[in-house]
């Protein structure tokens, strides 16, 4: 059986309009492999091309180089055998018909999705009380709120019955627990067989829904791992917690080769973060020289990995 | 056709809920007053039921150009031209729904202008050949909506088309020859105007009013219903490279 998504070496380059533009190399030459029925989180910055890879594999973008297939199909030449087996969840407020109500936008996608017209309404009851918009199916979507709408993008991407998902952003506007329902929901459908492909910036969301996530930025894939694990393929970046440290043993440690920074925590104690392999063991070695033994090590959190890898770089994209 | 219906009904609960789509339908009556009023000032009796036919056919190209030419182009900025490529139903289907149902609409600018005729002038329109009328007005809401769908396909790819929408109205009902017929533009125009399925339209329909019989009907009727599938296959082309140019370059979606 074929994985659910495979993507080989893809590479896409978007050519500058005007002279002044620059060309921009959105992805680059990534491959990634999302066996059936696998939630794989997508985590990067704005910018790092995950949009790109959900629109190259969604079919509404070609790749410039490389091969991506969906349950086995190619996404580029086999666009009609592709399209039935996908839902696609892009993130914002456009998309949805808004002087329509959530009912009528529903039941129109239904029908692009050749349900017969019985199954379009079945389906579009259930899914508006699968996303708790059932009371609020007659009225129209310009009324509705950022995170309701959001609800309704993601019940269009279900009214197909889609084998595979795509999620691009898919709680931008939603309140902590219309969040907390998503993930739920996300849970379900995993349950239901569906394989997801969830790109997002939240780092809880991707810690606690998916089985693997892959880091992206600047167009390139730069780990996949489960997220639990994903702290231990990087375990250049341990942590080491320690109390009663002087502060000249402190001060000597942070003037070590890959030593990124020595804080101080609140309860006294203090934190070295290393960014090099065997740094770890000469800060030990140190510690223990300078006789002190309440020491702690640790691999860094999800959102702590993907500062490191990523780059505090602020609001630059 | 689940697509073709689905677009169909999607475009009339979109006019239901936003009826500035109908706008066409407000000034029909008022383009029959003031055609009426003109040949009734000119003393020519006979051509009042020329100046009620024209309003119907000016409603159903303004309704291609300016609500159906968008169709694509609107889907594009809110966001909706992604998801709906992405679905199993060809995009020329689902638009082939929503222009079925524009045209629809169009037609009923007949009833208004038979209603205003009658109510303010006292005049109507002869159906001497009502089968024929009938069958021509059809063959003619086809053949505007295959136009329609390569207006589609090329707004799509233009900045200002809207501007060029403002302007393309008018150079057509004279083309067209909706209310003046063809016969009496310039020579040089006339070869220009036998391209334009609208002057074959207006003949046909304005021969269906008149009591003698109407020659080579079903042969007019036909090159109706050609040169409609002659625009309906090129904007199918157009549509198709128009895509593939948007999907290659990224361009589906406004960012």
């Amino acid at each position: 059986m074929p994985d659910a998504v495979e993507v080989e070496d893809v590479t896409r380059v978007f050519e500058p309009r005007k002279k002044k533009d620059e060309r921009v190399v959105a992805l680059d030459e990534v491959s990634l492999t999302i066996p059936e029925g696998e939630i794989h989180g997508l985590l990067g910055p704005n910018g790092a091309g995950k949009t790109t890879l959900v629109k190259i594999l969604s079919t509404v973008l070609l790749p410039t180089s490389g091969r991506a297939r969906v349950c086995g199909h190619d996404v580029v030449e086999e666009t009609k055998a592709v399209r039935p087996l996908i839902g696609i969840v892009f993130g914002g407020e456009r998309g949805l018909y808004w002087r329509l109500t959530g009912r009528q936008n529903l039941e129109y996608w239904g029908a692009l999705y050749r349900l017969p017209p019985a199954a379009v309404r079945e389906r579009t009851r259930t899914l508006l009380e699968r996303v708790g918009l059932a009371d609020r199916a007659d009225q129209r979507v310009e009324q509705y709120s950022r995170g309701m709408k959001q609800r309704l993008h993601l019940a269009r991407g279900l009214i197909g019955d889609a084998k595979v998902l795509f999620l691009d952003e898919p709680t931008t506007g939603m309140d902590p627990i219309a969040g907390r329902e998503f993930r739920t929901l996300i849970g379900e459908l995993k349950g239901e067989g569906r394989t997801i492909l969830l790109a997002t910036h939240d780092m809880v969301e991707a810690e606690t829904v998916c089985d693997r996530v892959t880091l992206i930025d600047r167009g390139k894939i730069i780990a996949t791992e489960s997220p639990r694990s994903l702290g231990h393929v990087i375990s250049r970046f341990q942590r080491v917690d320690v109390e009663g440290a002087p502060e000249p043993v402190l001060g000597r440690i942070a003037a070590l080769e890959g030593v990124s920074a020595v804080t101080r925590t609140e309860d006294g104690g203090a934190r070295i973060e290393v960014s090099e392999e065997g740094a770890t063991a000469e800060v030990l070695r140190r510690l223990v020289d300078a006789g002190v033994t309440s020491v702690r090590t640790s691999l860094p959190s999800l959102e702590e990995v993907y500062v490191q890898l990523i780059g505090e770089r602020g609001l630059e994209v | 056709m689940r697509g073709f219906l689905a677009g169909f009904g999607l475009e009339l609960r979109i006019v239901r809920a936003a009826p500035d789509a109908l706008m066409p339908l407000l000034t029909a009556p008022l383009f029959a007053l003031v055609f009426l009023a003109i040949v009734r000032q000119s003393g020519r009796a006979d051509l009042e039921a020329d100046a009620l036919l024209a309003p119907v056919l000016m409603t159903l190209w303004w309704v291609a150009l300016q609500h159906a030419g968008h169709l694509i182009t609107g889907d594009r900025w809110q966001a909706l031209l992604e998801p709906v490529i992405a679905t199993p139903t060809s995009l020329a289907t689902i638009l082939l729904g929503r222009i079925a149902a524009l045209m629809g609409l169009g037609l009923l600018s007949f009833g208004e202008v038979l209603i205003v005729g009658k109510l303010v002038f006292g005049v109507g329109v002869p159906f001497e050949h009502p089968v024929e009328m009938a069958l021509t007005l059809l063959a003619t809401a086809f053949a505007t909506a295959g136009t329609a769908i390569a207006f589609a396909a090329v707004f799509v790819m233009t900045r200002n088309a809207y501007t060029f929408t403002n302007s393309l109205s008018f150079p057509l009902y004279l083309l067209g020859g909706v209310f003046v017929p063809v016969a009496f533009l310039p020579g040089w125009i006339q070869p220009v105007s036998s391209g334009v399925f609208m002057s074959w339209s207006a003949d046909l329909l304005r021969a269906t009013v008149k009591r003698d019989g109407i020659g080579d009907f079903w042969s007019r009727l036909a090159m109706i219903v050609a040169l409609g599938a002659a625009s309906f296959l090129l904007g199918r082309l157009i549509l198709f490279h128009v895509l593939a140019r948007m999907r290659a370059k990224g361009e589906l979606a406004t960012v």
